[in-house]
């Protein structure tokens, strides 16, 4: 029920994200970061998945690089080894990665919180390990190469320019699909199932079964991704799809905000960007996985709808309020206005930012 | 006289050695308004929830609309009568569970309220709508034609609800933002929302004040008007007594008295539960 300036607004920011990722990859915008935008587009979509389960459904998933990695791994194998067309390939692969994830998925989500944190860890850990022990067809820890690029009648996506449009013409309509899911009766069912799960199943909500398909969803996302990624860097090894991996997954999901679909491409671009550029001398000590840990937990003390999310209401309370903005700077902490306390509640709360009483 | 919409026959639950509900039989009248009543730990809850397909009985039978809730799985058919017999021991039934419960026309509420904190007023009542309508991921997902009609359906409905406990100018807050009273009224508008034969409410009237009490006395005499069946757990006296039409009495598990709210209050051994009265067995 947006009013119709709400409405423009949403068009306007949509149009410009639009523009800006047709023009994205010409050499005179910003063409040489179309590689690294690639990859941003990839891991949304994985992002997008995990967003639906954990944000939405109040899952969590410590093993999503493993269907990341059972994508990418399917449609390498089946293309190079089986000269299967690449297209089939990918198919195969997201259809055998939901075939696993249901399998798996109903007894795993008997388990809540924690204990399903574990499993999904485990079964991240037991793929992880099978893409270095199956080295027959995997190629072990030295992975594999010459894997061919996707190609639609004569024409092949072999340039980085144009993958990119193939990979986010993927992930826009990833994003589509699951804004249009969110919005739902489906959508509603999943929230209602990480607001009660009680309520939930005395609403006619199969909660099991509901689980189960949101996280088949979200594997099928992520194969999608894998298959796009093994076709983009033409060489896999299994160090892409290890824990860490799923460990940035859930960073890029946190950063974005959980409960937000759009919010993903947020998380993931930053969260990519730190990874491959700014921290890219860290990785071989492991300093980045303690930034990794560091981010997650100020994010989730501080911001915990996501910074995507913080930025975004911050931005829409600047918009109506910045008339006020000077006589709130001078205010005291108590005596500013419940909506600011509800904005920066948390922040002012902590005792970092609190003076000592006299 | 119609047939009765809810009817059990030797309800049995045990949690271990303890038996909270003791082969109880009663029968809920259609279109009437019955309450269950009985002192702490009389077994009301464990009932309540064995009626709403919470707990499974550890014997006995449920009927809803004349039809038994146990049925028999899918894979009944699949699984060899040999085989059948050694591991199941040719008991192979399950009990509806809740969810399909509220897709067969019975709803519930909670004691504590449970509502959706993540979602509107109207979100809370839209969501209650799930067991009447039917599209699923993808139809979603794409935006079928089919989910269009379907979810203009489901929000007019749940409009309709919405303004029937009164709570439309509230349509689009969060739904924990309001008072108590309010919440436990959108509890029932999201149980109503399940367009159901027969709604069990859990304790409605705990936390409210008496001008709210009496607005929900109203509300569910007019649930009753719309022809729904309504059963009360409750522990408040004179809301029980305003209210229904029926009252069943329970005691250690056990039924100990039925009738109407003249009839109940006269009654010896209903005195005795709630007071602890010694009685003479020849009396009771």
């Amino acid at each position: 029920m947006l009013s119709w300036s709400g409405k423009k607004w949403i068009y306007i920011t949509t149009a410009m994200l639009l523009v800006f990722l047709i023009l994205f990859p010409f050499d005179w915008f910003l063409g040489q970061y179309t590689y690294l935008m690639i990859t941003i587009g990839i891991s949304t979509m994985v992002t997008v998945g995990l967003c639906l389960l954990m944000g939405y459904t109040g899952q969590i998933s410590l093993g999503q690089a493993a269907f990341y990695g059972l994508g990418a791994y399917f449609s390498a194998v089946l293309s190079t080894k089986y000269g299967y067309n690449p297209w089939l390939a990918m198919l195969i692969a997201a259809v055998v990665t939901g075939a696993f994830a249901y399998i798996i998925g109903y007894p795993m989500f008997r388990l809540r919180g924690n204990y399903l944190a574990i499993a999904t860890l485990a079964v991240g850990m037991i793929l992880g390990i099978l893409f270095n022990r199956l080295s027959n067809y995997t190629g072990g820890p030295d992975g594999m190469a010459g894997i061919p690029h996707l190609s639609i009648g004569g024409f092949a996506f072999d340039t980085n320019f144009k993958r990119y449009f193939l990979v986010w013409f993927f992930c826009l309509a990833v994003l589509f699909l699951s804004q249009n899911i969110v919005r739902s009766r489906t959508g509603r069912a999943l929230r209602a199932i990480h607001g009660n799960e009680a309520a939930a199943e005395s609403l006619g909500i199969n909660v099991a079964q509901f689980k189960v398909k949101v996280f088949v969803l979200s594997a099928v996302y992520a194969s999608l991704a894998g298959s796009l990624y093994a076709y983009h860097a033409n060489h896999i090894g299994p160090s892409s799809f290890d824990f860490l991996a799923s460990v940035k997954f859930v960073v890029m999901a946190v950063i974005g905000g959980l409960a937000s679909i759009w919010g993903a491409i947020f998380g993931a671009g930053t969260t990519r960007l730190l990874s491959d550029q700014i921290l890219l001398g860290f990785n071989n000590n492991q300093v980045d996985i303690i930034i990794y840990g560091l981010i997650l937990m100020l994010i989730m003390i501080l911001m915990p709808e996501g910074l995507f999310v913080s930025i975004k209401s911050g931005t829409l309370w600047l918009r109506t309020n910045w008339r006020a903005l000077p006589s709130i700077m001078k205010t005291k902490r108590d005596e500013l206005p419940a909506r600011i306390k509800y904005l920066f509640g948390r922040l002012l709360s902590t005792r970092l930012w609190r003076k000592p009483e006299p | 006289m119609s047939q009765p919409i809810l009817e059990t026959k030797n309800l049995t639950k045990a949690f271990g050695g303890l038996i909270a509900v003791d082969k109880v039989d009663l029968t809920i009248d259609t279109g009437k308004i019955t309450a269950i009543i009985g002192p702490n730990g009389a077994g009301k809850t464990t009932l309540f929830n064995l009626m709403a397909g919470v707990y499974r009985p550890s014997s006995g039978e449920i009927f809803f609309d004349g039809k038994s809730l146990k049925y028999r799985p899918w894979y009944a058919k699949a699984i060899p009568p040999k085989l059948k017999q050694r591991i199941f021991k040719g008991k192979l039934q399950r009990y509806a569970s809740a969810h399909r419960r509220a897709a067969l026309g019975i709803a519930r509420t909670f004691q504590h309220v449970n509502l959706f904190g993540n979602m509107t007023v109207l979100e809370n009542i839209m969501t209650g709508q799930h067991p009447r309508s039917k599209y699923g991921f993808f139809a979603a997902a794409l935006r079928l034609p089919k989910a269009k009609h379907e979810e203009e359906k489901i929000s007019l409905n749940a409009t309709k609800f919405l303004n029937m406990v009164g709570l439309g100018q509230h349509a689009h807050q969060n739904a924990l933002s309001l008072p108590l009273g309010q919440q436990k009224l959108l509890a029932i508008a999201r149980a109503l929302a399940t367009e159901p034969k027969l709604i069990l409410l859990d304790e409605p009237g705990a936390g409210l004040n008496a001008l709210e009490k009496r607005e929900l006395s109203d509300l569910i005499r007019r649930i009753r008007d719309m022809g729904i069946t309504v059963v009360l757990v409750e522990h408040d006296m004179p809301l029980v007594m305003g209210i229904a039409e029926w009252i069943i009495v329970l005691d250690s598990g056990q039924k100990i008295a039925e009738g109407t709210a003249a009839q109940v209050q006269k009654d010896r051994r209903v005195i005795a539960a709630y007071l602890g009265e010694e009685i003479d067995d020849a009396e009771g």
